[in-house]
């Protein structure tokens, strides 16, 4: 068995040579050991935990007993599971879309330094450190029937009756993701700006000079150099989409009967207000696999492409 | 290079005329036209805030005589006094601070130290751990609620700030290592292969090189990290009983009541709460812009 | 109102301080003090009480009573730890299901208490019933909601307020209305108040337990509170004839568009503008709408009984009971029999109702503290035949979510009655079947 140790390199660089490695066999345990131990504890174990609680009739306090797939059956067949689970993949495609294309536009317009941009750059980053409670009240006050949104529409001409954003079924959970979305493109743009920040300019100019129009250079140029950005972007767009949680819970709790319900708000509900700990584990490990799976088609795809230094 | 040189030169001089001063004759119509879009626009983004601000000087009176849209009918400057001895946000703010420090540096360091194991090393294994730190930050916080619970009840943490600080510390790994892998991918090899030669152990190499490197990344992740876990809401709510030992955003949450919402008095607090947020935004600008590139490129 | 609160709160510290001290000066000497002139205060253990009191005026009142509770003995120093009342209803279970709960909580009566005692997760009380003697002087009606299903009592309540449609008597005048008694009187101060350009009747359901107010009234007086429990204990069915009948008057109220429109998008709080604005005529609401309305209006406030259906059917009130229980595990079980003990006393009752709280529930406070809408209030359901918790405190929180959701539902698609209640029917089975 090899030593442990860490020893030092010549000693175990040369042993491991022999192996055609040039570091300690060890070496990446030792590093993983604590962050894995301790993210295994708290999270990895109690997602295992949880899933197999989907599996169980618990009530959070004294009954647990093994009931197979019967939760999910019941998942199936409830219509406020699928109403929840389409709310959260309209959340999922807006969040993936129009803050990407609206915070690249906004970083590209502000990726100068004119005097207030700054200012400008912070205010529209600002939406992002509010609470969302506060968020939730202000954006519900503007949906009221004689509201500021609905004020507008009518000194604007609109006639008619005044648009219940948050009390009509079709278009409640939309207006829900606007107030998310407002909250986010600030932040898409604060990361595209960083992003820009780092995009060869000489290579930039060069394509210019050589003929390429400005949308030409900025789609074979610029653009390339903004795809690992957009790699953490979209991964961070699809975590805060399913966190919409606090939102809907805030302007709606999921109302008006469920049609802006999203699975984290109803497994919540399901968990914590009635009692039902097992079928909340399953709603919550359906929203996981949704997760995962937009996430890991995502980056095998980048993994993929990726270059190795 | 050179052909492009002479091509950018003799672009230069078409006409006669410099292009670029061409080019700079349009700039104040630009800049004109820059402001005009970018101010008006900023300002309707902005209602929103500027609401909070309005309603968080008013009384409770006011707003239910007259609704939410209207001006004060007198100006409370009160409530933020309010907020921070009643509301108990100077308590909170604490909290806040207490959980979120230690939290981070555990967040940090471990992260770093799994980061740069992922990036540096080729071994069996090493995209699956990836994979589950990565896997493990998407996790909706609904499945983890009531085993963590559970957890933190078993080892007698339940009502302590260190339920909090370790639950934070360990969740958080997983994004961190996320970026912090990707970053230091990006770190050129040749850096530690001169370390090696020079007889450094992986961990020195680790402490000497590559953590002076990462310091933009890891000053991005602290902002961002800073905001999630000081402004954290359900976890204290899980985890934590006592008032006295609640952070900033569940603690103004108590200021919901069951038939009132002191709507002035919580907005007051939540834009005291902000400005720490705010300080180390501004204060770490230089970084973040820096740390969140996946390019070393200088 | 506070001026007079401090006032009275000064004047009890001030005599029990005195008393305390005095009585701690004397034990001590008794005791002896060898080691010199410096005194230590006896050690107080520390009761944890969880609150859901977070409304401001609640939250001082418990403060208050906290204080008095603290000066009069000296074993014992309560710590409050306040959560926001709707979030206090999920993390409780987290409080109680814990290694180191609280020691006394705030909760309600009924049901919603019975699910934790039926898991042995509190702390019986039989013994402090008798020692206080509130097995025979609480009214039948309250002990009823203060005990499990094992017939052991585990709830101290300590307050109630009810239910009741709200208006303005200046309004009234207006459009020309005297308030109502029977259901047909009901809809003609409705067509009055529309007639005369005003929204009849204002709610927000953005919460959706103000609709479940409206099915538990209509339920009430169409069937019987005893029906309505019936149905509350999963013992009836929700698409029977019964039921439907009770959808009839409610049904009334939308073809006549009785309603303010889009009460979905308002919390009931910011409903309320209209009636204070004067733009609407009626409120149901629980008696704290009195609390929230603008100081300097609250003579221009009232209320009337809500209308009589049927006159052959026995009156049923709602009247949520609030109170307190301790968990089983209690670090300070003794302390925490203090304080119920102390809580449920007329004495701290008779305070908190002189700071303008809810009506007591204890007999020997006397009615004449209360202000004159208050006061009537508490004759109305004294003279009610039967007291019901509130739709989500009757029934399972299971049920009583799909319930509140189907009320919206019927809202928005009165047409869709059936279907509704045939769902509703399915969750009922559900949730009683299962339940242990």
């Amino acid at each position: 068995m090899a030593d442990l140790s860490l020893a030092p390199a010549a000693q175990s660089v040369s042993a491991a040579r022999k192996q055609g490695r040039r570091w300690h066999k060890a070496t990446p345990i030792l590093f993983l050991l604590p962050p894995l131990l301790l993210y295994a504890m708290w999270v990895i174990g109690p997602m295992f935990y949880s899933v197999w609680m989907s599996f169980t009739n618990a009530d959070g306090i004294s009954r647990q007993d093994f009931v197979g797939l019967a939760n999910y059956r019941r998942l199936f067949n409830d219509d406020i599971f699928w109403t929840s689970f389409f709310n959260n993949i309209r959340w999922l495609v807006a969040f993936i879309t129009i803050p990407i294309v609206t915070g690249l536009g906004l970083a590209l317009l502000l990726n100068n330094d004119l005097p207030g941009t700054r200012f400008f750059k912070a205010g529209f980053f600002s939406p992002m450190v509010v609470s969302s409670v506060v968020i939730g009240i202000v954006w519900s006050w503007m949906y009221q029937p004689y509201g500021l949104i609905n004020e507008v529409l009518a000194w604007l001409g609109r006639d008619g009756m005044p648009i219940g954003f948050l009390a009509d079924p079709d278009i409640v959970t939309w207006a829900i993701i606007a107030a998310g979305l407002w909250r986010q493109v600030g932040y898409v743009m604060l990361l595209y700006l960083a992003g820009l920040n780092n995009v060869d300019q000489t290579l930039v100019e060069a394509s210019r000079v050589d003929g390429a129009s400005t949308f030409r250079s900025f789609r074979d140029i610029v653009l390339p150099q903004l795809q690992p950005i957009t790699v953490i972007i979209v991964v961070i767009s699809i975590i805060d989409a399913l966190r919409s949680f606090d939102l809907v819970n805030i302007m709606t709790r999921g109302g008006p009967y469920n049609q802006s319900n999203v699975l984290a708000q109803f497994m919540y509900i399901e968990a914590f207000n009635n009692y039902n700990m097992g079928y909340g584990a399953a709603i919550a490990t359906i929203l996981a696999l949704i997760s995962m799976v937009f996430i890991f088609t995502y980056l095998r795809r980048m993994v993929k492409t990726e270059i190795d230094y | 290079m050179g052909a492009t040189t002479t091509a950018y030169e003799s672009r230069r001089q078409v006409d006669g005329v410099d292009r670029y001063r061409k080019k700079r004759n349009w700039r104040p119509l630009r800049i004109a036209l820059f402001y005009a879009i970018v101010i008006p626009f900023l300002l309707i983004w902005l209602v929103p805030i500027f609401m909070t601000l309005v309603t968080a000087v008013r009384s409770l009176d006011d707003i239910t005589m007259n609704g939410p849209f209207s001006w004060p009918s007198e100006i409370h400057l009160d409530n933020f006094a309010e907020a921070w001895d009643t509301g108990g946000l100077r308590q909170y703010m604490i909290n806040s601070f207490i959980v979120t420090i230690p939290a981070l540096a555990i967040c940090l360091s471990l992260s770093s130290l799994a980061g740069f194991a992922l990036a540096r090393f080729r071994f069996r294994g090493n995209l699956v751990i990836y994979f589950t730190f990565v896997g493990g930050s998407l996790l909706p916080f609904q499945i983890l609620m009531l085993p963590v619970y559970r957890l933190a009840n078993t080892l007698n943490l339940y009502d302590t700030y260190w339920a909090l600080i370790i639950f934070h510390g360990a969740f958080q790994i997983g994004f961190c290592t996320f970026v912090l892998r990707n970053f230091i991918k990006t770190i050129p090899g040749e850096i530690f292969d001169a370390a090696r030669i020079d007889g450094a152990s992986e961990f020195r190499i680790y402490r000497q090189h590559v953590l002076p490197l990462i310091l933009p990344a890891l000053a991005a992740l602290s902002t961002l990290q800073f905001t999630w876990i000081f402004n954290d809401y359900l976890w204290a709510l899980i985890l934590v009983q006592r008032d006295s030992l609640k952070p900033v955003t569940t603690g103004l949450a108590s200021l919901r009541g069951e038939f009132i919402q002191a709507y002035n008095i919580q907005f007051a607090g939540t834009l005291i709460a902000v400005i720490p947020t705010v300080i180390l935004f501004v204060f770490l600008q230089r970084y973040f812009i820096q740390g969140l590139t996946m390019g070393s490129g200088k | 109102m506070f001026d007079a609160h401090t006032r009275i709160l000064n004047a009890r510290l001030s005599r029990r301080r005195a008393a305390a001290l005095g009585a701690g000066a004397a034990g001590l000497g008794i005791a002896g003090n060898p080691l010199g002139f410096h005194l230590h205060a006896q050690e107080r253990s520390t009761i944890n009480l969880a609150s859901n009191a977070s409304d401001p005026a609640p939250r001082e009142r418990l403060a208050g009573q906290i204080e008095n509770f603290n000066a009069s003995q000296d074993q014992y120093t309560v710590e409050i730890n306040t959560t926001a009342h709707e979030d206090f209803k999920q993390a409780i279970r987290t409080y109680l299901a814990s290694d180191s709960p609280p020691d006394v909580l705030t909760w309600f009566a009924g049901n919603r208490m019975r699910f934790f005692s039926n898991n042995n997760l509190l702390m019986p009380l039989d013994d402090l019933y008798t020692e206080n003697g509130w097995d025979t002087t609480l009214p039948e009606g309250i002990r009823a909601v203060s005990n499990g299903d094992d017939g052991s009592y585990y709830f101290v309540p300590t307050s109630y307020y009810a239910w009741a449609v709200w208006y303005r008597p200046s309004v009234f005048e207006e459009i020309g209305v005297e308030p109502p008694t029977t259901w047909d009187e009901f809809l003609a101060v409705v067509d009055a108040a529309s007639d005369a350009g005003k929204v009849p009747i204002t709610i927000g359901t953005q919460m959706p337990w103000t609709a479940a107010a409206w099915f538990d009234y209509f339920n009430m007086r169409v069937n019987g509170p005893e029906f309505h429990i019936s149905l509350m204990d999963g013992k009836e069915a929700y698409n029977s004839e019964d039921v439907k009948n009770a959808f009839g008057p409610w049904r009334e109220l939308l073809d006549r568009n009785a309603f303010i429109p889009q009460p979905e998008a308002y919390a009931w709080q910011d409903a309320l503008t209209p009636l204070v604005q004067g733009d609407a005529a009626m409120y149901l609401m629980g008696r704290f709408l009195y609390d929230s309305f603008p100081d300097d209006s609250q003579d221009d406030l009232d209320f009337f009984q809500f209308p009589i259906i049927d006159e052959g059917v026995p009156v049923g009130e709602d009247a949520p009971t609030d109170g307190y229980f301790a968990s089983v595990n209690a670090p300070n079980p003794e302390g925490a029999k203090a304080l119920l003990s102390y809580l449920g006393s007329a004495e701290s009752q008779t305070w908190n109702v002189e700071q303008a709280g809810d009506p007591a529930v204890h007999p020997d406070v006397s009615l004449d503290l209360y202000n004159d809408a208050t006061r009537r209030s508490v004759e109305m359901l004294q003279e009610a035949d039967y007291i019901a918790q509130f739709y989500d405190r009757d029934t399972h929180p299971d049920l009583a979510e799909r319930g509140m959701s189907a009320f919206i539902e019927f809202w928005n698609t009165p047409d869709d009655l059936d279907a509704i209640l045939d769902r509703l029917d399915e969750d009922r089975k559900r949730v009683y079947e299962s339940d242990s």
